[in-house]
């Protein structure tokens, strides 16, 4: 090996070697944060599932006293907030979406025998259903940030669809 | 408020417009699992292609397909979610016998990885459509769980157009 060579390599090393430093901080780079104290309050308020979050807000489904429910947390304040009118003892929740101002809620829940496709809207306090058209069971609800349409999957006659429902 | 409110949980189908998420091609009808970007311009659900739960992003209403980097061997996957833009996609993905929890950044095209606790599998997930937040539901010791997680050194914002960003990654809490 030349002297040539043999410096070209040693320069290549060194490269090398000041390159890692930065490559392995890029291989591992920021991770997600948990926010603890908001964790918290959720492990404490019992098991949960079903997580919809938009804006300031999530909706999500607890379990309490054996009953499942829906809740809307104001991650801002760290607290859940009343929903007045949209809880029955006899319904179990499926589904649920919350739109980025926290005022619309898209709910997929089984009553009676059946499943429904409602829509709450917060500062009416009150339960709107959403016909299928044409008719079908839905199951996991979606809804855009903005609140002016739902994704629903439904399905009929044994295949899962998509509708896609525009919010008056 | 009570009338109002009587009147409006009396509306009848005729003030709800609808229209179909078009087909899926791949030769499955089945689609699974919708979710709608911030916007409403992009819809991801999962549709079953080659015998595998796949995510499938589309422009709406075009329908026109959207690609995705790296996740094709990644199926099954599950529980799509959408930033407002539809920049980042969130979603549960299969790897080897670990079901995780991943982002993929449309725009840099990068993967991102969310560790989550041995013992915890994540069941369901949702992001905040400003791309800051991130709700995992999960089973594990015994009893499901929803924990969230701060995203905001991870990911630049996806904001509506016209909102101004407000601070750095890692300040905007």
């Amino acid at each position: 090996m030349t002297a040539v060579a043999s410096s070209r390599m040693r320069t290549a090393a060194v490269a090398i070697v000041a390159a890692l430093p930065p490559l392995l901080a890029a291989c591992m780079g920021p991770l997600p944060q948990p926010l603890v104290g908001l964790n918290q309050r959720l492990e404490a308020a019992g098991p949960a599932r079903a997580p919809s979050l938009a804006g300031d807000w999530m909706a999500l489904i607890v379990s309490r006293g054996g009953r499942d429910r829906v809740e809307l947390v104001d991650l801002q304040r760290q607290q859940p907030v009343p929903l007045p009118g949209l809880e029955r003892p006899d319904a179990q929740p499926l589904s649920v979406a919350v739109d980025g101002r926290g005022e619309r809620l898209a709910l997929v829940r089984q009553l009676e025998g059946r499943t429904e496709l409602v829509l709450y809207r917060r500062n009416l306090m009150a339960l709107q259903p959403v016909p299928l058209q044409p008719p079908g069971v839905p199951r996991r609800v979606s809804l855009r940030a903005d609140g002016r349409e739902l994704a629903v999957e439904v399905s009929r006659q044994g295949q899962w669809q998509v509708d896609l429902i525009a919010v008056p | 408020m009570a009338l109002l409110a009587l009147l409006i949980s009396g509306c009848g189908s005729w003030s709800w417009g609808r229209r179909s998420a078009g087909p899926v091609g791949w030769g499955s009808a089945d689609r699974q699992d919708p979710a709608l970007s911030g916007n409403g311009r992009v819809l991801a659900s999962v549709v079953r292609r080659d015998g595998r739960d796949t995510v499938l992003l589309q422009e709406q209403p075009s329908g026109t397909v959207l690609p995705l980097r790296h996740l094709q061997r990644l199926q099954p996957h599950r529980s799509p979610s959408l930033s407002w833009n539809g920049r980042y996609l969130a979603l549960l993905v299969q790897e080897g016998p670990q079901r995780r929890v991943v982002i993929e950044d449309r725009a840099t095209g990068r993967l991102h990885r969310l560790p989550l606790p041995g013992s915890l599998v994540p069941d369901s997930l949702s992001l905040a459509p400003d791309g800051r937040r991130l709700a995992v539901a999960t089973e594990g010791d015994g009893r499901s769980r929803v924990q969230l997680y701060d995203l905001t050194a991870l990911l630049e914002p996806d904001l509506p157009a016209g909102l101004p960003v407000r601070g750095t990654p890692g300040e905007a809490r």
